[in-house]
C-alpha cells in the first residue's frame, strides 16, 4: 500500500500540473511583447511587462463591462439571499397548507434548466420592457438560481430546532419577526455559502447576458470577452491579457473562499 | 462556520438522509389563542416573492414555450401548425446532429465520473500531497466557461503547447478544434477539465460518511485496491455516485454553452452541436423562435427523464436505509 500511494501520486503530480499549467501559459503569453510571442510562445517572458494588460484594459472597454457584471451580480445575490432565506424558512421549517406543494413545485424547477425556457422568458422579459435593462438581467438570474437557494436553505433551516422558533414567538414575535430577528442570524453560515456560490454562477454566466443584453454598452465582462477574441485575432498577448483580467477577481475569491464553496457544492449531496 | 457546523448536525439527523422535508410542529398557528388572521397568513407571504419568480419566469415560460412550438415564425406567427416544427427538427442535420453528441456524451459519462471518482480514493487514501492536490483539482471549477474556453483556444491552437508536446514524441500535430472528427472530443475534454474538480468535491463529501472501519479492515486483510474499489467504496458510496452521475449529466446536457460559443461556434461544419447551442443560434440568429422552442421541449424532454431518473433512484435508497 505505502509504495502504491507514492506510485498513484506521480499521475497525480501530472494532473495537477496539467490543471494549473493553461493558467501559467496564458499569464506568461499576456507578460510578452507581440514580436517575443511570435518568436517562442514558451519561453518565459523576457522582460515581464504589464503594456498588454493596459491595452486590454483601456480599449475594449473592459471597465465599463466589469461595473455592469458587478452591479447585476450584487443585486442579484442580495435578492436571492433574502428571497431564499424567507421561502426556505418557510418551506423547511414550518408546516402550513399547501407548503409541501409549494416546496415540490421550487425543486420542479430546478430540473428546468435556462435553454429550456430561455424562448419564451426573451419574450415575457420583452413584453416587460426589461430587454436591454439591468433588472431584467437581475430578475432572469434570480430566476435562475433561485430554486437552488431555496433548497439549499431549507434543508439549513430544517436543522434549526423548533422550540428556538416556539420560544420567540412566545416572547411575542411575529413569525416575520423570527424570521429577521432569529433565522435570518443564524442562517449567515448558509448565506455565505450559497451567496458565494451565487455570485459565481452569475458572474461566470454568458447565455443569459447574450440573450437579456444586446446591445454592446451593456455586456457582462463575460460577454465582454467573447468579443475580445475578434478585437484582437492577430494580437493573441492582448487577447490572452484581456482574459487574464476577466479571470483575476475569480481566482481571488476562490483563493479566499475556497472553504465555503465547497461546503456550497457538496451540501446538496450529503442531502440527495 | 461549516454548513455543517448548525446545531444538530447534518450527518447524525437522519432527516438529512431523505428528501423529505422535516416539519416543525410548533408554528402551527391554529394551535394557538388567539390565531389572528395576518400570522395565518404570514408563512405565505414569506414565500409568495419566491413563489412568483418562479411561477412567472421559470414554470409559466415552460408551458408558454411548449405552446409556442406548435406554432410558426415569420409570417406564420402565432398561427398553429400541428407538428411541423418537429417535423423541420428531425429533418435537420444540424439538430440530429446535436442528438448525436448527446448521445456521445451519454456513452463518455462513465469516463467523466470515474476519473474524479478514482482521483477523490486516491485522495481519501492520503497520497502524498493529497491535499494540494485538492485545492489544486478544484479550482478551474469556478472559472467562466468563457474563460476556459478562451485560454484553451489558445492552447489548443494549431501551433500551441499541445501539439507541441505531442510532437516531442513525435505525434501530431492534431487540428484539435478544426477537425470535425476531433472537435467534438475536444470539447467535451476540456469540460471535463474544467469541471471534474466539482465531481471530485462531492466524492470526497461521500467519502468522510463511508465507515473507515470497512476500508481498514479490507486494507489490513491485504486486499488490492481494485477490490476494495469493487466491493467496499462503490457499495458505500452509490448514492454519491448516483448524485454524481445525474449532476455531471445534467451538467453535460446544460452548460457547455460557453465552450461551444468561444471555442468552436458550433463549428467546424456543425460537428460541435449541442441542442443548447441550437437553440440559441434558432433563437438569435436565424429568427426562428418557434423552431427553438421545438428543440427546447425535446431538450426538456432528455431532463425529464434524467430527473424522473434521479427521484428513482433517491426513492430506492430512501428504501434500502
Amino acid at each position: 500500500m505505502r509504495t502504491g500511494r507514492w506510485l498513484a501520486a506521480v499521475p497525480m503530480a501530472a494532473l495537477a500540473l496539467a490543471t494549473v499549467y493553461p493558467l501559467v501559459f496564458t499569464t506568461n503569453v499576456a507578460l510578452k511583447t507581440r514580436h517575443e510571442y511570435v518568436l517562442d510562445r514558451f519561453s518565459p517572458a523576457d522582460s515581464p511587462q504589464v503594456d498588454n494588460l493596459a491595452t486590454a484594459w483601456g480599449s475594449v472597454g473592459m471597465a465599463r463591462y466589469l461595473t455592469n457584471s458587478l452591479v447585476v451580480v450584487t443585486c442579484a445575490v442580495a435578492l436571492l439571499l433574502v428571497l431564499g432565506s424567507m421561502a426556505g424558512f418557510a418551506l423547511g421549517r414550518l408546516r402550513f397548507r399547501g407548503s409541501r406543494t409549494l416546496y415540490l413545485g421550487c425543486l420542479a424547477a430546478l430540473f428546468v434548466p435556462f435553454q429550456v425556457v430561455m424562448v419564451p422568458l426573451a419574450r415575457t422579459m420583452a413584453a416587460l420592457g426589461l430587454i436591454d435593462t439591468r433588472p431584467g438581467l437581475v430578475l432572469a438570474y434570480v430566476a435562475q438560481f433561485l430554486p437552488f437557494t431555496i433548497f439549499l436553505m431549507a434543508s439549513y433551516y430544517a436543522h434549526i430546532p423548533v422550540e428556538i422558533v416556539d420560544a420567540a414567538r412566545i416572547d411575542g414575535n411575529t413569525l416575520f419577526g423570527v424570521y429577521r430577528r432569529i433565522m435570518l442570524p443564524i442562517g449567515v453560515p448558509a448565506l455565505i455559502s450559497v451567496g458565494i456560490l451565487n455570485a459565481l454562477f452569475c458572474w461566470n454566466d454568458v447565455l443569459i447576458a447574450l440573450l437579456l443584453m444586446p446591445s454592446a454598452e451593456n455586456r457582462t465582462l463575460m460577454v465582454g470577452v467573447t468579443s475580445l477574441r475578434g478585437q484582437y485575432s492577430d494580437d493573441i498577448p492582448t487577447f490572452a491579457a484581456g482574459v487574464l483580467i476577466a479571470a483575476v477577481p475569480v481566482l481571488l475569491v476562490y483563493l479566499f473562499f475556497q472553504r465555503h464553496i465547497v461546503q456550497g457544492v457538496t451540501a446538496g449531496s450529503t442531502k440527495g | 462556520m461549516p454548513l455543517a457546523g448548525t446545531p444538530s448536525s447534518v450527518r447524525s439527523d437522519p432527516a438529512a438522509r431523505t428528501v423529505r422535508v422535516p416539519t416543525g410542529r410548533g408554528a402551527r398557528p391554529g394551535a394557538r389563542a388567539g390565531a389572528r388572521r395576518a400570522e395565518y397568513l404570514a408563512p405565505y407571504a414569506l414565500v409568495a416573492p419566491a413563489v412568483l419568480v418562479i411561477v412567472v419566469l421559470r414554470l409559466y415560460p415552460l408551458v408558454l414555450g411548449v405552446n409556442f412550438s406548435f406554432t410558426g415564425d415569420g409570417e406564420l406567427d402565432g398561427t398553429a401548425v400541428g407538428l411541423d416544427n418537429y417535423v423541420t427538427l428531425f429533418g435537420d442535420p444540424l439538430f440530429l446532429g446535436a442528438l448525436r453528441n448527446v448521445g456521445l456524451l451519454v456513452l463518455l459519462l462513465p469516463v467523466a465520473v470515474a476519473i474524479p471518482g478514482l482521483l477523490a480514493t486516491f485522495i481519501h487514501l492520503r497520497v502524498p500531497g493529497h491535499r494540494l492536490f485538492r485545492g489544486v483539482y478544484f479550482f478551474p471549477a469556478v472559472l467562466s466557461p468563457v474563460i476556459v474556453g478562451a485560454i484553451f483556444n489558445l492552447l489548443l491552437a494549431f501551433d500551441g503547447p499541445v501539439n507541441a508536446v505531442l510532437d516531442t514524441v513525435d505525434l501530431g500535430p492534431v487540428d484539435w478544434l478544426g477537425d470535425p472528427d476531433v472537435a467534438i472530443f475536444a470539447v467535451v475534454g476540456v469540460h471535463v477539465w474544467a469541471t471534474f474538480g466539482m465531481a471530485l468535491v462531492v466524492f470526497l463529501a461521500g467519502f468522510s460518511t463511508l465507515d473507515p472501519s470497512l476500508l481498514d479492515a479490507a486494507r489490513i486483510d491485504g486486499a488490492p485496491l481494485p477490490r476494495i474499489i469493487w466491493h467496499v467504496i462503490i457499495p458505500g458510496l452509490s448514492r454519491t455516485i448516483q448524485f454524481v452521475v445525474v449532476t455531471t449529466m445534467i451538467g453535460m446536457l446544460t452548460s457547455m454553452f460557453g465552450l461551444l460559443y468561444v471555442m468552436t461556434s458550433g463549428g467546424p461544419g456543425g460537428a460541435t452541436y449541442l441542442p443548447e447551442y441550437y437553440i440559441w443560434i434558432q433563437q438569435g440568429q436565424m429568427s426562428r423562435p418557434a423552431l427553438a422552442s421545438a428543440a427546447s421541449t425535446v431538450l426538456f424532454l432528455v431532463m425529464v427523464v434524467v430527473g424522473l431518473l434521479q427521484i428513482s433512484v433517491l426513492r430506492r435508497s430512501g428504501r434500502a436505509e
